[in-house]
């Protein structure tokens, strides 16, 4: 296999009709060039063109965008809303802190009138959430756990242990066994394994 | 003169010793081989030595050193704004901030941000703009801090180089890298990445004075900067432009291999699955 | 999974390495990091030096300017000493005037100078009551990565050393300074302090040479500055829990021993300069 290409920031890769363009890479004149410095990828699915993408060692700098999933850390609530912390674009770490909120009506997708902030989420929980809006000038981004996957996934007692779930909206602490309420995230077979 | 209480203070007044020299100091001719052994009138810039990514905690770092100047650059973000009354939902926002070390020039500078650096930071940061995809950061800012840690001329040229790679290193997108060069005209003959001495002395009071600094797009073939002080005929400027470009192109190679290794660097390449 | 831990449970991912005695980096609890020294790089001050402690870069450089001394003190010169911690540094410093840590640093550095006397300051007046030096030390922190008073102070010391000042005359006629750039000597430095740092987790596990994750989570801190002769200069101990008089004791003979290493290393890279040449 021979060496794979390095390039950097506006180096000529290819031919629009050589390749279609992936990440890391712009338009421009009919030709594709990099925006990344980074190893050149071509990928060839079917008859189709390859694609052509600049890859990194770190993952390109995600930004939460409309419909990601992302896990963040609640650090305040009140009666209407939760903010949190957003540490996680699906599985790569945000090195900068992204603040977000968890409306009321966005908690689950039942009920929504009866939903109660305080039952669902506890400051210091950790949440997978999903973005549904980027907000306006005022609000940050907006997130919603209204699926069951999405919820509370590692939550502490009052206690200080940490809880294990036993229904979608339940949690029990192992040391005092006390329950208490958490809008709790189906766990996904993957996450068991990590 | 505002004073500042979040620093400690020296004495009120206190003077360089250089403005006591017994001797004068050497003045620059205005013909002949340069102080340092370059060319005149020819596109001979400094050799420069660039290293990528030294600043832990910076998302991207580089350092630039051409002859005595040394500088740093550090790439921050993309992160939340700050200003929310100025938050753009299609466009992120580059925020540059250029500053000198006190101890970077012969004399000694405040700690106190002069309007010489704004001025510096609002061209580094025009430069630097057109050259990166803002469109992909939507409500996010982007930051650029460059300290200056020894000046010996061509600050801003360098300035721009190195936050260029340091934005590149940072993994944020770009249609080019952006690379500076300047010149000084002095009369008929000009010297191209001037030192401190060669920038600030002036022969005599003749005409067709002036710096040129260039920021350059090499791929795209564009000018994304360009500052011209002085008093220059429109000849000069265009000859100076084309000059300043040339230098440019000498700088390319050197960037595109210190950024090539960086990336090796940082990690093996991926498998071609 | 184990950078998700880190980042979601920090706290929880320092006690786990903390419980096996050693630190996510690798260090066991009483090991500072590889420290590298390099004087006399910026040619436009008058004595320079960069510091690394790890990841954590420190440069300060001396500039000396002429001033008259100060009414109370005519016999005496001035040391200004500056911390600053630009944005450029670490995220989490903002532009604009110095912070609060970066105020704080500056005043530790200060009463470093003053009570270690690592220079007289007698040393710096020229004529009495008339003209004297004043050293600006600028230190400059360029890789914020924790524990930056010990780096500052190691700084702060080799730029002392490797300062050389003008020969300066007072004209008897004109009653001018007339500096003579040609003899430049030394300055005098009586003593070599050199600080230590450390920081309290859980109220009782001690580590050496945090870093700046470790220094969030800590519970206290503190800095301990020793001299050749084993003499404390200064104990910083900005708050926090409690800290035995046993584990103080402990504190302080590890900093002299610190003292030393570091000492060795300055005596080296000055020996290896004036060899270079």
């Amino acid at each position: 296999m021979s060496p794979m290409k390095l390039c950097v920031p506006g180096d000529k890769l290819c031919s629009v009709e050589d390749c279609s363009p992936g990440t890391g890479v712009y338009l421009r004149h009919g030709y594709i060039y990099s925006s990344l410095a980074g190893y050149v990828l071509r990928k060839k699915e079917g008859e189709e063109l390859p694609v052509i993408s600049v890859v990194r060692e770190t993952e390109t700098q995600l930004l939460p965008d409309v419909g990601t999933i992302v896990t963040c850390k609640v650090t305040s609530i009140n009666p209407r809303y939760a903010k949190v912390h957003i540490l996680y674009v699906g599985s790569t770490p945000l090195k900068d802190r992204f603040r977000g909120t968890i409306r009321k009506e966005d908690v689950r997708a039942t009920e929504k009138d009866k939903v109660e902030t305080y039952k669902s989420f506890r400051p210091g929980d950790i949440v997978l959430a999903k973005v549904i809006s980027l907000g306006d000038v005022q609000s940050n981004y907006l997130l919603t756990t209204a699926e069951n996957e999405l919820g509370v996934v590692v939550a502490h007692s009052e206690a200080g242990a940490q809880m294990v779930p036993i229904s979608w909206c339940e949690m029990q602490c192992p040391q005092t066994h006390t329950k208490e309420f958490r809008k709790v995230a189906r766990v996904q077979p993957e996450f068991l394994q990590a | 003169m505002p004073t500042d209480t979040k620093r400690l203070r020296g004495p009120d007044v206190s003077k360089s010793p250089s403005l006591y020299f017994s001797k004068p100091p050497a003045t620059v001719a205005s013909h002949g081989p340069r102080a340092d052994g370059r060319q005149r009138d020819q596109v001979d810039i400094r050799p420069i030595f660039v290293r990528c990514g030294l600043v832990s905690q910076a998302k991207g770092s580089a350092y630039i050193e051409a002859g005595n100047t040394k500088l740093m650059c550090c790439a921050y973000g993309p992160r939340e704004t700050e200003r929310k009354d100025e938050t753009d939902m299609k466009c992120g926002r580059l925020i540059t901030d250029m500053r000198f070390a006190p101890f970077s020039c012969p004399e000694r500078t405040s700690w106190i941000q002069g309007t010489q650096d704004r001025d510096l930071s609002l061209m580094l940061q025009e430069s630097l703009q057109p050259a990166i995809c803002l469109h992909k950061y939507p409500r996010s800012q982007i930051e650029v801090n460059v300290m200056v840690l020894e000046n010996n001329g061509s600050v801003l040229a360098h300035a721009i180089t190195c936050a260029s790679l340091a934005l590149a290193d940072a993994g944020i997108e770009m249609y080019d890298l952006v690379l500076g060069c300047s010149m000084r005209q002095d009369g008929a003959s000009y010297v191209v990445d001037p030192s401190y001495i060669e920038e600030s002395s002036c022969s005599s009071d003749r005409e067709n004075q002036g710096c040129l600094t260039v920021a350059f797009l090499p791929s795209l073939n564009q000018i994304s900067g360009l500052q011209s002080d002085g008093e220059m005929t429109e000849a000069t400027l265009t000859t100076g432009v084309r000059t300043c470009i040339e230098g440019c192109y000498k700088l390319y190679p050197v960037i595109q291999q210190a950024l090539a290794s960086t990336v090796r660097k940082a990690a093996p390449p991926p498998s071609e699955s | 999974m184990a950078a998700g831990f880190k980042t979601a449970e920090p706290l929880e991912y320092h006690r786990s390495f903390l419980k096996e005695n050693c630190r996510p980096d690798g260090r066991v609890l009483s090991e500072f990091r590889t420290t590298t020294l390099n004087i006399g790089s910026i040619s436009t001050a008058d004595g320079s030096a960069l510091v690394k402690v790890g990841s954590t870069t420190v440069i300060c450089g001396i500039k000396a300017e002429l001033a008259n001394p100060a009414v109370e003190t005519p016999g005496k010169g001035y040391i200004v000493p500056n911390v600053d911690l630009p944005p450029l540094c670490s995220s989490r410093f903002r532009p604009g005037p110095p912070g609060e840590q970066a105020q704080a640093a500056s005043q530790f550095i200060a009463d470093v100078i003053e009570s270690s006397e690592v220079i007289d300051t007698e040393d710096l007046c020229i004529e009495r009551g008339k003209l004297c030096w004043v050293l600006y030390c600028d230190i400059i922190c360029l890789d914020y990565d924790g524990n930056i008073l010990d780096a500052c102070v190691i700084a702060l010391l080799a730029a002392l050393k490797n300062t050389k000042l003008p020969e300066v005359t007072v004209n008897t006629e004109t009653s001018t300074p007339e500096v003579n750039v040609e003899k430049r000597s030394l300055l005098h430095i009586h003593k070599h302090p050199v600080a230590a740092s450390f920081c309290v987790f859980d109220d009782s596990i001690l580590i050496v040479d945090p870093t700046d994750e470790e220094e969030k989570l800590s519970t206290a801190q503190l800095t301990v500055v020793t001299d050749e002769e084993g003499q404390l200069c200064s104990v910083h101990k900005p708050g926090g829990t409690s800290l035995s008089g046993e584990k103080l004791q402990e504190c302080i003979s590890r900093a002299t021993a610190r003292q030393r290493e570091i000492q060795k290393l300055i005596d080296k890279v000055i020996k290896s300069i004036k060899t270079a040449k």
